[in-house]
């Protein structure tokens, strides 16, 4: 594969996504929204809150997500769970959001735009587009992400520290899921949406197409994510590694069956 | 010299029917060939498949003697294509759509500004260079993208339905652009499209297809020679003649067909040589001849012909009808 060649490919759909307020409001909105405004919220109520009691709602949880904050001083109690425990599911559905748009558009959009046939009659080898298109739509998302999460980091402890008057985030399995699950689950997303964005005709289509598939792995992260603060280590490291084997056979099928035939006949 | 393009058989369906069915035919070196027919004749597909975007369901084709089906890329990198939806992408400038494509083509980036800013340049879009294409005009975006296929000066150019949708005034700049393309460096051009007027003006040799099959392919005389028997002479008498003038030329050697017109006549002989002695005849008979002239039948002539042959074989109304009058009392040859 040309590496100049990818690079050139994801260059133009970059240029291009950046001049488009209606992919990239969307797609800063919501993570500066959950990743930045939500702990900002959340830290100046724990200020503000003077200890408050959070025994029934950790009553409610399980014992081994209870227990650590538990053990906490009562006046760290909010902020540790909602910062540093119930927003952790957000942090994987901002990397599978934004690459599931850029992968919806990834063919969709040129045929929408009439451009996939310049596309096709380039000497650009079918592995490269599909690999190019996938980069597109990974290298964003992982952008927002780690940036979103540093941003998270700084507002999260700024915010809290008359009250922790220490870093709490992030930990060691914070590290793993933004590092290593994030971009593992926006992969998984993304190979599913580029193949159903070369079958559908516009990125609407496509992204109702994807959404049949890409919501369902949004809840399954969102109800997983949580637990996953809560195991050891290297059990979160293998589960990380379980998601990308998954991705990754979807990216290899993927790229198997993506030919020019395929997408030339539909456009 | 072996030629630019060959095709053997080239054969591809798609869900909706057979779009194009056993085309076998050859492009030489440097020259413009139009692939004429409707919408829906297999103009676009013949492209596609010449170009490697497509695979054929049977039969091969050969450009630049590379098999587009096995070196696709290869046959991409010598290839420049305008589609029929100028395809820029309108987030874009002017300019950053050739340079992206210059740099997807894998070329060196100094080299490919340089090179678009000369054919931004010659092109006539220097002054919109750094503006996007949104807002700009359809003959704007077609000589846009026409730079864009040019933009690595390929050997083999394949033109589809170029000036489609543009003015009279774009599509005659669009024209006399391609003229010149098609005339710089020996390079091939194959030209789809369904307009007789920029075929004519450009091609060297025509084939029409007709719901994917080919039913005439060649230089526009050499097939109105299979079409029709003999010359077409329009003997300018100064007005009507009687019936016996007309009697009297229809039994003459060498005239196949003779028909009144409202200055004279119009007459198929055998071949050209029949005229200067129509004319003898009618000076010798006291008749004033004010003009004898041969006339070649046109592009449109032949286009309709063919269709109209087409037509019959499909046991179904021909459709426009042809523009020369004889036409109309000869039976369309099979």
């Amino acid at each position: 594969m040309n590496r100049h060649v990818m690079r050139a490919i994801i260059a133009k759909d970059l240029i291009a996504v950046r001049r488009s307020k209606a992919v990239v409001i969307p797609m800063l909105a919501v993570p500066a929204l959950l990743m930045i405004v939500l702990p900002l919220l959340v830290g100046w109520a724990a200020r503000s809150q003077q200890n408050p009691d959070l025994g029934r709602i950790l009553g409610t949880m399980p014992g081994d997500l209870a227990r650590p904050i538990l053990n906490l001083p009562q006046h760290e109690q909010l902020v540790v769970l909602v910062n540093g425990y119930l927003l952790a599911p957000l942090f994987l559905i901002v990397p599978l959001m934004v690459s599931a748009v850029l992968a919806a558009d990834a063919f969709a959009g040129e045929k929408e735009r009439k451009t996939l046939e310049s596309l096709l009659h380039l000497p650009v080898s079918t592995r490269e587009l599909f690999f190019a298109k996938l980069l597109t739509a990974f290298l964003p998302a992982i952008a927002v992400s780690w940036i979103g999460f540093a941003c998270f980091c700084l507002v999260a402890n700024g915010v809290a520290w008359p009250v922790m008057h220490r870093v709490f985030v992030p930990t060691r399995l914070w590290l793993v899921m933004i590092l290593w699950v994030g971009p593992a689950v926006a992969t998984l997303g993304l190979a599913v949406m580029v193949r159903v964005s070369a079958r559908a005709r516009t990125s609407q289509e496509a992204n109702q197409l994807g959404g049949a598939v890409i919501l369902p792995l949004i809840f399954l992260a969102v109800g997983q994510s949580s637990g996953l603060l809560l195991v050891p280590l290297p059990v979160a490291m293998g589960i990380g590694a379980l998601i990308w084997l998954v991705a990754l056979l979807l990216v290899r099928g993927g790229a198997r069956h993506f030919t020019r035939d395929q997408l030339a006949a539909k456009v | 010299m072996p030629p630019a393009i060959e095709t053997n058989d080239l054969t591809r369906s798609f869900p909706s029917g057979v779009a194009l069915d056993g085309l076998t035919l050859e492009v030489e070196p440097g020259e413009v060939l139009a692939l004429l027919g409707p919408n829906g004749a297999g103009k676009t597909t013949t492209v596609r498949l010449l170009n490697g975007i497509l695979t054929p369901d049977r039969g091969r084709a050969s450009v630049l003697g590379l098999d587009p089906a096995i070196d696709g890329d290869e046959v991409r990198r010598r290839t420049g294509v305008l589609t029929e939806h100028a395809g820029l992408d309108e987030r874009l400038t002017a300019r950053e759509n050739l340079t992206l494509t210059g740099r997807m083509r894998g070329l060196d980036r100094r080299w490919v500004e340089r090179r678009a800013d000369d054919l931004l340049e010659r092109f006539g879009m220097a002054e919109r260079a750094h503006l996007p294409v949104q807002g700009t005009s359809t003959g704007q975006r077609k000589r846009l993208a026409l730079a864009r296929a040019l933009l690595h000066d390929p050997d083999v150019l394949f033109l589809d339905e170029p000036t489609s949708g543009l003015d009279p005034a774009a599509t005659r700049d669009v024209i006399d652009l391609i003229g010149a393309l098609a005339s710089e460096h020996g390079r091939t051009v194959v030209l789809a499209t369904h307009f007789l007027g920029e075929a004519g003006r450009l091609a060297n040799r025509m084939a029409i297809l007709h719901r994917g099959v080919l039913h005439a392919f060649g230089r526009p005389e050499d097939i109105a020679a299979d079409l029709w028997q003999g010359v077409d002479a329009d003997l300018d008498l100064g007005g009507p003649v009687s019936a016996a003038t007309a009697d009297g030329l229809r039994t003459a050697p060498g005239v196949l067909v003779v028909a009144d017109t409202p200055t004279g006549l119009l007459v198929r002989v055998a071949d050209r040589e029949v005229v200067p002695r129509l004319v003898r005849s009618l000076v010798e008979q006291g008749l004033p001849v004010y003009g004898a002239s041969a006339k070649a039948p046109t592009l449109e002539d032949v286009y309709f012909a063919v269709e109209a042959r087409i037509a019959i074989a499909e046991g179904r109304t021909a459709g426009p009808p042809p523009t020369d009058v004889l036409s109309a009392s000869v039976p369309v040859p099979s």
